[in-house]
């Protein structure tokens, strides 16, 4: 009867304390369930939503500091441009698959007409000059919102660098905007690059120039929303906008933009003699880039910004997409941080419950312990058996907790969200940048969900075990200082 | 020789003075004899068994087994591999049953010990006179002279041959003290065992094949 099966038989002859000690676990095990449960739930919100948003980024004014400048601090500002060289620097960094700078306009059109939404069609009414067309560069030349599942090609092709290096007139261009203008794959198309003079006083404006932009249609995009069940939420603008924007926007190589730019400012400043100096003394070139860099890796976003943001001129500063989580995760961070605070209180419950449930056990045992020692018995033999005594009814109430603590979490986490719902008033977007989805709060939550899987049963059990381990040390250091001689004689 | 005490010191420090419990105290033990050691409580006879079944070490002097010293054979070892005990209260593992109690000892010597150790338990006990279906029961439903028995049979368990008893008919009635002292000269006088019992009854000690007294921590012979 080595010390093993003497355990074995202790927890089956003590029935009564053996219950004591598994209600006693169990109880405890649910809380640290449950904690584990909800803080793996919303680990994977996070990890989930974060993928959904993609490991891309890009390099922008630090609008958040220029807000809080008063008048006097903007008088000392100086911005810079974005240097051309800056981003390719950026752009050979190791953490980066793919890289892309675009320069964007907008262009009218008399000869085709906008999406402007399904519901909205028809019934707009225009109002002056519309310039819905985005003319979006490209030097990426299989176009990083394609590769990035933002949009979809359905038809066509993407460009070639042969059409982005020389610049030539093709584009890529919305289903839905072909479909409304009977255009297709091989067809051109004219947009017309408008300027014009705004009279403050009067408030008129007035056709001073115009050049057409013929374009020949290479291929066909759709956009592809990170959240499937869009088309439900017919009732949210913000969304429908975003929607339409993009629908407009057609791609083009570069150069074109640049080129419409030059011509634009070239006739502004025909017009404007004033700010046409002001441009030659500051020596202008009116080429604005904006660069999308997108990682290997969504996790590399804090390195990649701790190297870049030295590298980047004053005032500026890397945003990533996954910088929206933050604004959108807030009742799941809160829950989060909740959950965090219960594991460690209920670690550091069960350790001194556990343990001195089990100190007083023992100090009924002592005799028992005594005898094993005064017939030889190595203490660490002593130990072995009240630790696989202990471990046994642990793992017994542990199991049960795994179940039911998940269930607890779910009850919990739901009362939670529903009452997060009714209380939290969601931070509205402030700066919009064209990595931004349309995700929301409400979407973080709905993908919020507590399940037994594999990482939580490790985890739990992994948890469990050890502080139940960690509160047997007290008891333990007790049978080590027992002297059987003054326990027997 | 198979167990020698050697100018045993033991004593309690009473602020600056010394209170000797073992003065000096030596003696020697054979194989096959049933010894006695009587004394008055708080004579000290409790602590020398102590000291001789290593559950406790001298101020100074040596214990040697077999000319060994047991400080060197390790007093865990010691107790584990070359002797057995028995306590007056029994100090049995009550949720045990008697067979079970006799098979502990079993599984933590050294000794060779036959692999069916159920049987030599069963066995066992039915030499000192505990039959099969008292052998089966958990041992809180056993009389205190039953549960002596155990204890007896607990400490021949592994095969030792020295047995050292303290007060051990010390809870019984007479006629249950007799038999148990029966059995303790059957075991020096058959088996070869160096039985040493401490007690304080002159019955006893007139039994024994050697007696000693202890009295104010000095040991002497007992006429």
């Amino acid at each position: 009867m080595n010390f093993i099966k003497r355990g074995f038989l202790s927890i089956i002859r003590k029935k009564g304390k053996s219950l004591i000690l598994l209600a006693v676990i169990f109880i405890l095990g649910n809380l640290i369930a449950g904690a584990i449960s909800i803080q793996q739930a919303t680990g994977n919100v996070e990890k989930n939503i974060k993928e959904k948003l993609g490991a891309a980024a890009t390099v922008e004014l630090d609008y958040e500091t220029l807000d809080s400048f008063s008048d006097e601090e903007w008088e000392s500002v100086e911005i810079e441009d974005i240097d051309l060289n800056l981003i390719k620097q950026i752009g050979e960094l190791s953490y980066l698959k793919y890289y892309d700078y675009s320069m964007a306009t907008n262009l009218g059109s008399e000869s085709i007409e906008s999406y402007q939404g399904e519901e909205m069609d028809g019934d707009v009414v225009m109002m002056g000059p519309s310039m819905d067309f985005m003319l979006k560069g490209i030097n990426y030349a299989p176009v990083i919102d394609f590769e990035e599942q933002k949009g979809k090609l359905i038809d066509g092709r993407v460009f070639t660098q042969e059409e982005i290096d020389n610049g030539t007139s093709v584009a890529i261009i919305s289903k839905k905007l072909a479909e409304k203008n009977n255009l297709h794959v091989g067809d051109t198309f004219t947009l017309e690059n408008q300027v014009y003079d705004y009279d403050d006083e009067t408030g008129e404006e007035e056709l001073i120039d115009s050049r057409d932009v013929v374009l020949e249609i290479i291929g066909l995009f759709e956009p592809q929303s990170v959240k499937k069940d869009q088309e439900e939420k017919t009732d949210d603008y913000m969304i429908d906008w975003m929607d339409i924007d993009y629908q407009n926007t057609v791609y083009v190589p570069n150069e074109i933009v640049a080129s419409e730019n030059k011509y634009y400012w070239e006739a502004y400043m025909k017009m404007d003699e004033e700010y046409a100096a002001m441009v030659e003394e500051e020596d202008e070139s009116f080429e604005y880039y904006t660069p999308v860099f997108v990682l290997n890796n969504p996790e590399d976003i804090e390195a990649f910004e701790e190297e870049v943001n030295p590298l980047l001129p004053e005032y500026y500063t890397v945003i990533s997409a996954t910088d929206q989580y933050d604004s959108i995760a807030g009742p799941m961070e809160s829950m989060s941080k909740l959950s965090k605070y219960i594991l460690i209180v209920a670690v550091i419950a069960t350790v001194l419950i556990t343990g001195l449930v089990v100190l007083l056990f023992l100090r009924d045992r002592k005799r028992e312990l005594g005898i094993y020692l005064s017939l030889g018995e190595r203490r660490s033999h002593v130990v072995g058996q009240i630790l696989s005594e202990i471990m046994v009814v642990a793992l017994i109430g542990i199991t049960l907790s795994v179940f039911s603590g998940s269930f607890l979490a779910s009850q919990i986490s739901d009362t939670m969200i529903k009452a997060g719902d009714k209380n939290t008033s969601y931070e509205e977007v402030i700066y919009y940048n064209e990595l931004h989805t349309n995700l929301t709060t409400e979407d973080v939550l709905d993908s919020y969900e507590v399940n037994l899987n594999s990482s939580y049963i490790l985890g739990f059990y992994g948890i469990g075990l050890l502080t139940i381990l960690i509160s047997t040390v007290i008891p333990l250091m007790y049978i080590v200082r027992l002297n059987p001689k003054k326990i027997l004689m | 020789m198979i167990l020698e005490a050697k100018d045993l010191n033991y004593y309690y420090q009473d602020g600056e003075q010394r209170r000797y419990i073992l003065k000096d105290t030596s003696v020697s033990f054979e194989k096959g004899k049933f010894y006695t050691i009587l004394g008055q409580s708080g004579s000290g006879k409790t602590t020398l068994l102590s000291l001789l079944s290593a559950l406790d070490s001298p101020h100074s002097g040596t214990v040697l087994f077999k000319e060994e010293d047991i400080k060197k054979i390790g007093y865990e070892r010691y107790r584990r591999n070359n002797v057995g005990i028995i306590f007056q209260s029994y100090n049995l593992i009550p949720t045990f049953t008697a067979v079970e109690n006799v098979l502990v000892p079993m599984s933590i010597t050294e000794n060779e010990i036959p692999e069916d150790t159920k049987t030599v338990a069963y066995n066992l006990l039915d030499y000192i006179g505990i039959v099969k279906s008292k052998a089966d029961r958990l041992v809180n439903k056993l009389s205190g002279g039953e549960q002596q028995r155990v204890a007896i049979a607990r400490a021949l368990a592994t095969n030792v041959e020295l047995i050292l008893a303290d007060e051990p008919t010390g809870n019984l009635d007479e006629e249950m003290e007799q038999e148990i002292i029966d059995i303790f000269k059957k075991l020096a006088h058959e088996h070869e065992k160096c039985v040493i019992v401490v007690t304080h009854s002159n019955e006893i000690a007139l039994q024994s094949d050697q007696a000693f007294q202890l009295r104010k921590g000095v040991l002497s012979s007992y006429e």
